[in-house]
């Protein structure tokens, strides 16, 4: 297989902000490649820049052998964008959306009507394809607004955060509609969320990204294999390099460091501190345990603490996902 | 091509809200229908009689006296009201009438001899005194033309009798002859008089009512231009819409340039604008006629009133790109499109007469585009001026349209 899309260290700034800070990465003819990342990560502006939305500030990428910087006319018509946003006019019908896009991608006609018949049947909604975009629920709205970017056949496809908003059947629909674009007709897909179980259903790859960088990329099962045999996470009243070097030493564990603690925004005068009550209270800190074998070390260590009369006051076992991963790298969650 | 299918897109959208269309054709009629009453009201109307009353009480009903009644009316400034001799007494004493001109009993006869009448007009002490001595010099002025008339008919029928007794040969004129040839000079001097008389009233300028438009001449290019102007806000509208919706983005992800994707913006303005310009006239022209009021013309020109609605209708559709590059939200669309789409129009003439609003503005009417507009319309609509004689009115409004679309695209924010 070959490169479909090579990015090569893409940089867009705002004034002094940088959105995305030189990404690098690469998509295969015929895979779904995911950008995992959390809102504002940079997902969204990445994609501008690939799909000639936004000029990029610095770097470039090809796609399909021709660079974003000097060719992207044409590349627009071999690229599909499926915005985060239901990108249709409200007061017309799915039809009529659909038409208007597939007139502005030149097709007339016959074609025109066989092209948006066949992504009204791709969507499932040829039925009610006369009826007002606006008389439709919010998971009818997604599906016709990915309708509208498979109209052209387009060979590589931009899908940013697609299920927004959408009810679990509409979710599975798109599922099932990405996928058998990808198997049944090959095409290429960049599929970018905040939900990792849907980069984990879909994607052969991810990048995971985070304050407009690629933290990780890889395939989901050797991002998973970053935690090891688990990661552990204790809450401790009070911690020290001895105590951490002492967990180190632990059988079954890998590594014990410190888990940098988010810096809560400053009380307004008169201000309250309030606990949510469905989050753990972690007083204290938070030592994080990288382990051989995650119940073993389990084991370990509250063995270790009781020996030495030190209380804890949380203890959290990470699921071997891309959501462990994300806090494992950034010691953030996913949806913060 | 894909302008074109962005435009014939948003025309679909535009045309299925009722409201939009309702706000962009209605409500001008409505307008027109409005301000056009009322300004014939005030004195902008054809029909009215403007022409001071002169109440006449005819004590003679004989021939002379209907043909002064008959030469006061035609002579302009008065109107000629018969009134009973005890009515007229009364209305003049209850100050209800300003003044009575009244015919004596013998003034037929006196006329047919020869022989001195008078005729005695009395005024109210309360009287404008100014119009009382125009409506003296009116009826003076008539008098004596029938005096010196009078005079010479019987002059004419005096040299006639004496040249009765001339030889045969020198009778080249007869009497017949001469007074027909004299009473042809009359009512040529009656049809095409050597010196008119105008009257003025009291504040306002000679000269003044003549260039005064008709109310409906006035009201419908000033509410075209208004309303035409109107759709800029639209245009910037639509433009947000698309941005808000996530639209733009995917137009702007497709094969077509930034221009292709802001004419197509633009062109729906462009049409609407013209449509309301024909939608409007033609109500100037047959719904006031349906509607049993003076219809508008279209003067001398149509070719040039409808080249200044097509720069009238680009240079809105310029100032809607300017609004979307200027605004940021819906909030401030609509705030910076009332502000000066409603100020420009009240300072450019659409809603006061230009030669009005000059008179306590003075030269600042021509900071906007809408000034320019309605003077040229009014050149051509009231005056009867040609296309050359608004040429500069088309330029400046083409200057208008440029700075428009250079700064609204210098402007524009395509991220």
């Amino acid at each position: 297989m070959s490169a479909i899309l090579e990015v090569e260290n893409l940089v867009k700034k705002y004034g002094d902000f940088e959105a995305v800070k030189g990404v690098s990465f690469s998509v295969e003819e015929g895979e779904v490649f995911g950008l995992l990342g959390p809102n504002g990560a940079g997902k969204t502006t990445a994609i501008s820049m690939l799909t000639g939305v936004l000029p990029p500030t610095s770097g470039t990428a090809r796609i399909g052998g021709r660079d974003i910087t000097t060719q992207m006319e044409e590349i627009k018509k071999f690229n599909g964008l499926v915005p985060q946003d239901l990108a249709l006019y409200p007061t017309l019908s799915a039809r009529a959306n659909l038409n208007f896009f597939g007139r502005i991608y030149g097709l007339r006609g016959r074609e025109l009507r066989e092209r948006v018949d066949d992504v009204l049947r791709i969507v499932a909604l040829t039925e009610r394809a006369d009826e007002a975009i606006e008389k439709y629920s919010g998971g009818m709205k997604r599906r016709i607004n990915i309708a509208a970017g498979l109209l052209h056949q387009p060979k590589l496809l931009f899908l940013d955060e697609p299920t927004v908003g959408v009810d679990p059947q509409s979710r599975n629909h798109i599922f099932e509609s990405v996928l058998r674009l990808n198997r049944e007709r090959g095409m290429s897909i960049v599929y970018t969320s905040h939900y990792m179980e849907e980069v984990e259903l879909l994607c052969n790859r991810v990048a995971i990204i985070d304050e407009g960088c690629i933290i990780a990329l890889d395939t989901i099962k050797n991002l998973i294999a970053l935690l090891g045999g688990g990661v552990i996470h204790v809450g401790l009243q009070q911690v020290d390099d001895a105590l951490l070097t002492q967990l180190s030493a632990l059988p079954a564990v890998k590594e014990a460091v410190l888990l940098p603690q988010p810096v809560a925004p400053p009380l307004a005068e008169g201000e309250e501190s309030e606990v949510k009550e469905s989050e753990p209270v972690a007083a204290g800190e938070v030592v994080k345990i990288v382990a051989e074998n995650s119940q073993q070390a389990t084991v370990d260590v509250i063995g270790f603490l009781n020996d030495r009369d030190i209380t804890l006051t949380s203890l959290e076992i990470l699921e071997p996902n891309l959501e462990s991963v994300f806090l494992h790298l950034t010691g953030k969650k996913l949806r913060e | 091509m894909n302008a074109l299918n962005i435009a014939l897109k948003d025309l679909q959208i535009f045309f299925k809200d009722r409201g939009a269309v309702v706000q962009l054709f209605l409500l001008p009629l409505l307008f027109i229908a409005v301000f056009s009453g009322a300004l014939a009201a005030i004195g902008g109307g054809e029909d009215e009689d403007t022409r001071t009353l002169l109440p006449v009480v005819d004590l003679d009903a004989g021939v002379a006296a209907q043909t002064l009644l008959d030469s006061l009316d035609a002579a302009g400034g008065v109107r000629v009201e018969r009134y009973a001799q005890e009515e007229a007494q009364a209305l003049l004493e209850e100050s209800e009438l300003a003044r009575v001109l009244t015919i004596p009993a013998s003034f037929t006869t006196g006329i047919a001899d020869n022989r001195p009448v008078t005729l005695r007009l009395v005024n109210h002490p309360d009287a404008d005194p100014e119009e009382t001595e125009a409506v003296r010099l009116v009826v003076e002025g008539v008098a004596q033309d029938m005096s010196l008339e009078s005079q010479i008919f019987a002059s004419l029928q005096q040299m006639g009798e004496m040249q009765a007794n001339a030889p045969e040969e020198f009778q080249v004129f007869t009497v017949e002859r001469t007074i027909a040839q004299a009473r042809n000079q009359f009512e040529r001097s009656r049809t095409q008089p050597l010196v008119a008389v105008v009257q003025t009233l009291p504040g306002q300028p000679e000269g003044e009512r003549e260039e005064m438009p008709d109310a409906i001449q006035l009201a419908v290019p000033g509410f075209t231009v208004l309303f035409v102007f109107l759709t800029a806000q639209t245009t910037a509208l639509s433009i947000y819409g698309e941005k808000k919706v996530g639209s733009f983005r995917r137009l702007l992800a497709a094969p077509m340039s930034k221009a292709s994707l802001l004419a197509g913006k633009m062109i729906p303005n462009f049409i609407t604008g013209l449509i309301q310009t024909a939608v409007i006239f033609a109500f100037g022209i047959i719904g006031m006629r349906l509607l049993g009021l003076t219809p508008m013309t279209l003067g001398d020109a149509p070719l040039a009133v409808v080249l200044i609605a097509v720069l009238v209708a680009l240079c809105s559709s310029g100032f809607g790109i300017l609004i979307a590059a200027i605004a940021r939200t819906e909030n401030q669309i609509g705030g910076l499109s009332s502000l000066f789409l409603w100020v420009m129009g009240i300072l450019g003439g659409c809603f006061i007469p230009l030669f009005i609003l000059e008179n306590f503005l003075g030269p600042l009417p021509k900071i906007v585009p809408h000034y320019w507009a309605n003077h040229a319309f009014n050149d051509l609509l009231v005056r009867g001026l040609g296309l050359a004689d608004v040429t500069t009115e088309m330029a400046v409004l083409l200057a208008f349209t440029a700075l428009f679309f250079v700064i609204g695209l210098w402007r524009f924010d395509f991220d």
